[in-house]
């Protein structure tokens, strides 16, 4: 199959497809809504199913049980909507069950706007519900990004148990590219007998499988909050990516965005390279994990004076690339929220001004 | 071969197909022609990408472009300028109603029914075979079956807009040419023209085509490029 052109939002659902994933449970708002219209008409040409919840809130839950049972689970949603089903993805995290989960960031806080933002980096990578949970947090950068992570995100989902979040912003799922998809995968999780509630007779076990999140004992709930901290730590091991521009000359500046926001900061160094002033740029591929090595790397050059963190919301990424930096040189931040994306000039002028 | 176009044109298709970016260049094509042109901004159920972002250049050339009051330009509400109706009723050498997607993006045309009712209009469906849905002759008849219930108009004719954006290779356009050659004949509506982007022109044999080309200098472009400038080309 050759290329062909795709909103994002489109290009999503239909990664999820080629995922295997049959099961999609949504409700609609902007700017995300094509993933649902795409796949309501998408899932049944494959045997597939889209349900759309009464809220979100609902949404949530029903991909708890679903993924419980074993069954591939997907959502997209944005800003506003992902805070409702908090409370659900911190239960899914909390009983391990695999899901992937979108948002298609737009303005906020509160209902804000409808155009693109990064104002939900707190929310995806700090928890965002309650309790000690993680979300393995990935960011594309282009439509053909979104569709590789989709695809990746279900295998890591069902590899840790825990919900693997993609955090595109609005442009993400807006912008129209060119796309190619690989081949499907299979439609099962492949470790689910271990885990699912799928019936004792259907895996041909005698073991009982136990789906849950409430632990009254303290010391149970220690060791079950010690077990989750250690997958955390392992993916922080295993399944950190990242992207490098221009970082092989003689950059001053070191700038470190993700999402679309680095796309107008690679033609602001381009630019800057026209004219003599070079930049480098870390591009987190993962939000959670953190590439903080890299960055503290790329800041250890011995050219680089200034790490500057670019981002569509207050200075949120900022504080994880502080702390990668460890002190070592001064970080600033340059932003802009509200769905007015920085344009290259700006960001050039932002870097000239540190 | 030159477009030759005036009156009253709708321009329809499916989410993507390229409706906006045929819109504003069919409206700087006719301008440039020495028409005098009006074009709307109907895509009441898209948030992104819409006619309204190039406003300022296409007034640069003396293109009036219709679109919701400013307090409510950044909304996915479905505001109808009443000055819509009016600009139907009083149409300038060239009228353009850039409409929404699908059958949904035409529902706003059945408000407009009274001002349409009686005059002749052209509504042209775009049709871009590398985009899902409409790759193939019997998708793009599906969609037109749509359109025309929703609007409860006819359409008269077919834009080719084959593209993958930057990617498109001369192979490609001729692809989409046949493509809409085939189109026709299924559907018995006339070719009306295709489109080429003016940076892939130089590598195009336009003695391939029986039709007229429409040159594409792409306004709609995310924030890290820049929209081709128009005024340059005024003449």
């Amino acid at each position: 199959m050759g290329k062909i052109l795709m909103k994002g939002n489109e290009a999503i659902g239909e990664a999820a497809i080629r995922a295997g994933c049959l099961n999609y449970f949504a409700y609609p708002i902007t700017p995300q809504s094509e993933v649902a219209e795409y796949l309501s008409r998408r899932m049944p040409e494959v045997g597939g199913m889209f349900l759309q919840g009464e809220s979100e809130v609902a949404v949530a839950y029903m991909l708890f049980g679903a993924s419980a049972c074993g069954a591939r689970v997907f959502t997209t949603s944005s800003s506003p909507g992902i805070s409702l089903m908090s409370e659900g993805i911190s239960y899914m995290a909390a009983a391990q069950c695999p899901a992937v989960l979108v948002n298609i960031m737009r303005g906020g806080p509160g209902l804000g706007g409808i155009l693109p933002s990064q104002g939900d980096y707190f929310q995806a990578t700090k928890g965002g519900g309650h309790g000690d949970y993680r979300l393995l947090v990935m960011a594309p950068a282009s439509v053909q990004e979104a569709v590789e992570m989709v695809m990746l995100a279900f295998p890591l989902a069902e590899k840790y148990r825990n919900p693997v979040m993609l955090l595109g912003d609005g442009l993400i799922g807006q912008m129209m590219e060119p796309v190619e998809f690989p081949d499907h995968l299979k439609s099962e999780p492949t470790n689910k007998d271990e885990w699912a509630t799928n019936g004792m007779d259907t895996r041909g076990s005698n073991k009982r499988n136990l789906v849950k999140s409430l632990f009254l004992d303290a010391g149970k709930l220690n060791d079950h909050n010690l077990m989750l901290k250690a997958k955390y730590d392992r993916m922080k091991q295993e399944e950190i990516r990242y992207e490098s521009y221009n970082i092989e000359s003689d950059y001053k500046t070191l700038i470190v965005s993700y999402g679309t926001m680095s796309r107008v900061c690679k033609t602001a160094i381009d630019n800057m390279k026209d004219e003599g002033l070079e930049v480098g740029m870390i591009r987190p591929q993962t939000l959670f994990p953190f590439p903080e090595k890299a960055i503290y790397e790329a800041a250890s050059k011995e050219s680089c004076k200034i790490v500057v963190s670019i981002e569509m919301s207050m200075g949120q990424m900022v504080e994880d690339v502080e702390r990668s930096v460890k002190g070592k040189l001064p970080v600033r931040w340059y932003g802009k929220c509200g769905g007015d994306v920085p344009t290259p000039e700006e960001v050039v002028e932002a870097v000239k001004s540190f | 071969m030159e477009i030759d176009l005036d009156g009253i044109v709708i321009i329809v298709g499916n989410y993507g197909s390229g409706k906006t970016e045929v819109s504003i260049n069919l409206a700087v094509n006719r301008k440039r022609a020495g028409l005098e042109v009006r074009i709307a901004d109907l895509d009441l159920v898209n948030p992104y990408f819409r006619t309204r972002e190039a406003k300022a250049q296409l007034a640069e050339l003396g293109i009036e472009v219709v679109v919701p009051p400013m307090q409510y330009m950044q909304a996915d509400l479905p505001i109808l300028s009443p000055v819509v109706a009016g600009m139907i009723r009083q149409p300038s050498q060239l009228t353009l109603l850039d409409m929404g997607g699908n059958d949904v993006g035409v529902n706003v045309l059945a408000a407009l029914g009274d001002a349409l009712r009686g005059r002749e209009i052209h509504v042209f469906q775009v049709v871009n075979p590398f985009r899902p849905f409409t790759n193939t002759a019997e998708g793009c008849l599906k969609i037109r079956d749509e359109i025309e219930k929703a609007s409860r108009l006819s359409i008269s004719g077919i834009i080719g807009n084959a593209n993958l954006i930057d990617e498109t290779s001369a192979r490609d356009i001729y692809t989409g040419y046949d493509f809409a050659l085939e189109l026709s004949k299924k559907s018995g509506l006339p070719l009306k023209f295709v489109t080429v982007a003016a940076e892939l022109m130089p590598k195009i044999d336009i003695k391939r085509f029986t039709c007229p080309i429409l040159l594409i200098e792409r306004q709609l472009v995310p924030p890290w490029k820049r929209a081709i400038s128009l005024a340059s080309k005024m003449e």
